[in-house]
């Protein structure tokens, strides 16, 4: 560690012109004073900028990848900033269970990543096949080498359709399997299956990845909401459905854990603990869940399948990736300090987004959180400062309960409720929440891509 | 954690960016009828007008209350506690400062041509 540290003061030096290190005010340097108690959606634009020649390369040019480089590019002066990204489509991913349950079209969570990409960041159309942090350089899949003098990591996860035997993601839209995770694609298709199973009826199994999953609150309003459009069909009778949970609970904040466990209950919505997903037999829509007391099978009709989740495989090989604990065991997460987001190994590395390892913060929200404090400390490292800035495990969840309702949840590493509005209940369902879930979440998003928020 | 007037503006900037052109569109026309209005009748007319669109506002308010749950996707039943109700009141007003705001230019024009 000492060596890095050391290694890190030497960037430091080599990169930052003394002579033109200042700082600028930021645009709303004049508007901070007006801060308001406030929202995980809404926050402060960065307030520093450093005159540098330093060369840092951004994988993935997802929420976390865009936002980053446009903090970056406002917080840099000189620097030499690379986005290796191979995808033109940008996905605003916390729209895909709008599209699933068939309250939005595909469309409208298909953006181009163009629009968003700073005009003085390079954009590498390309993936990055592998890391390699000791010689301070990445590898693409076209061959070229990218050398860096700071890195950040934000590249995503990758949905392992694999670990469950059977499966594959052509699958989604046919024999009534159902996925919304990865693309507007297969949030359609899924749909289509949601649009057939609430009008025909029969088993409905609603499952859930284990370990970390991204917006791990869509398992459970895929499931509130298909039953709530057949209570609006008139046709919830000729529908069973079972909640199939791979632990022994729904949500991890214990709050909303306790009213799930009470509400799907009231919904006639069936829940089996320890039940994890494991083979998928399409033909005689036929499912089989590994539990404590062996495999069990399941006949379905629809079946709204939620695969593990882990890092990509050039990340989750790397030496960036956790080494051991239940990081590397559960998706070869990217090692990070929770609190810095910067690499305890690799000093001059940071990571954000669904790709890292922490507790908690595979959302949109927690992004929003994280990209800050990634800025903020890659900007304190290239100036040979302290590190100050701190992600304290905020995420969000606007969980839809029926159309027209959500919870807007909230909370933290400690698993503390820590609402933005105090005005909203973050126990209760409301009218407000949904609104800000199916309104102004995306344009949040969006600002937040900016780099304004 | 904490925001800014600035984040606030930013995520209403990128709410009405679809509607950007056609907006911006109003404005300018709208802008437009008023100056017109105002050579033609004076401020003080001009803005005595405003008060003959009171009763749109308050037509654009009752529609609101009825149909913004609706616009949203929602139900009235949807509405749980004071937060909601406020909001609803709160969204409804808008639409009728809107709805008068609109038709105050228009409104100005034809007060002179009565005159």
């Amino acid at each position: 560690m000492k060596r890095r540290n050391n290694r890190q003061a030497e960037l430091a030096d080599a990169i930052v012109d003394p002579g033109r290190r200042r700082l600028l005010k930021a645009a709303g340097l004049g508007i901070g004073s007006l801060s308001l108690a406030g929202t995980g959606i809404l926050a402060s634009t960065p307030a520093r900028a450093l005159a540098t020649n330093a060369r840092i390369v951004i994988v993935g040019a997802g929420a976390a990848g865009l936002a980053a480089a446009n903090r970056l590019s406002a917080t840099l002066d000189g620097a030499r900033i690379t986005l290796i990204d191979r995808r033109e489509r940008h996905l605003y991913q916390p729209g895909l269970t709008l599209v699933a349950t068939g309250l939005w079209k595909p469309g409208q969570t298909i953006d181009e990543n163009q629009r968003y990409v700073p005009r003085n960041v390079d954009w590498i159309q390309a993936s990055v096949s592998e890391f390699d942090p000791d010689a301070n350089r990445v590898v693409t899949d076209t061959g070229d080498t990218i050398d860096y003098d700071y890195l950040i990591v934000t590249t995503g996860l990758h949905v392992d359709f694999d670990a469950i035997e059977g499966m594959s993601p052509e699958l989604i839209g046919r024999e009534g399997i159902g996925c919304v995770y990865d693309n507007p694609e297969h949030a359609t298709r899924t749909w289509e299956m949601i649009d057939r199973y609430t009008t025909e009826g029969g088993v409905g199994l609603f499952t859930r990845g284990p370990g970390g999953i991204k917006c791990a609150g869509a398992p459970l309003k895929v499931a509130m909401l298909t039953e709530d459009l057949a209570q609006r069909r008139g046709h919830r009778d000729r529908l069973e459905m079972v909640y199939n949970s791979p632990g022994a609970g729904l949500f991890s904040q214990p709050d909303m854990d306790q009213f799930l466990k009470e509400e799907f209950p009231r919904r006639d919505i069936a829940i089996n603990w320890h039940h994890r997903l494991v083979g998928i037999e399409p033909e005689q829509r036929r499912a089989t869940f590994a539990t404590p007391d062996g495999d069990i099978r399941f006949d379905y009709d629809f079946i709204h399948v939620v695969p593990p989740m882990r890092a990509p495989d050039a990340l989750g090989n790397s030496p960036l990736a956790w080494q051991e604990g239940s990081f590397a065991d559960d998706g070869n997460w990217m090692e990070v300090d929770r609190h810095s987001m910067q690499h305890p190994r690799y000093p001059n590395v940071f990571g954000a987004g669904d790709c890292v390892g922490t507790p908690i913060g595979k959302t949109a929200a927690s992004v929003k959180a994280q990209v800050p404090v990634v800025v903020d400390n890659l900007v304190s490292v290239i100036a040979g400062r302290e590190l100050t800035a701190s992600y304290n495990g905020y995420t969000s969840c606007p969980l839809i309960t029926s159309r027209g309702q959500a919870i807007l949840v909230e909370f933290d590493y400690n698993l503390d409720m820590v609402p933005s509005f105090p005005f909203i209940s973050p126990y209760r369902e409301h009218w407000v929440p949904w609104i800000m879930k199916d309104k102004f979440l995306k344009a949040a998003y969006n600002a937040m891509l900016r780099g304004r928020v | 954690m904490a925001f800014s007037i600035f984040g606030i503006l930013a995520v209403l900037l990128e709410f009405i960016r679809p509607f950007l052109p056609l907006i911006l569109a109003v404005v300018i026309i709208e802008l437009m009828l008023l100056v017109v209005a105002l050579r033609r009748n004076g401020l003080l007319n001009t803005f005595r007008a405003l008060k003959s669109t009171v009763p749109i506002g308050v037509v654009g308010f009752v529609i609101g209350i009825f149909t913004v749950p609706w616009m949203t996707g929602a139900e009235r039943s949807n509405l749980a506690g004071i937060i909601d109700w406020l909001s609803l009141f709160g969204a409804s007003f808008a639409l009728g400062l809107i709805a008068m705001l609109l038709v105050w230019p228009p409104f100005a024009l034809f007060r002179h041509r009565a005159s």
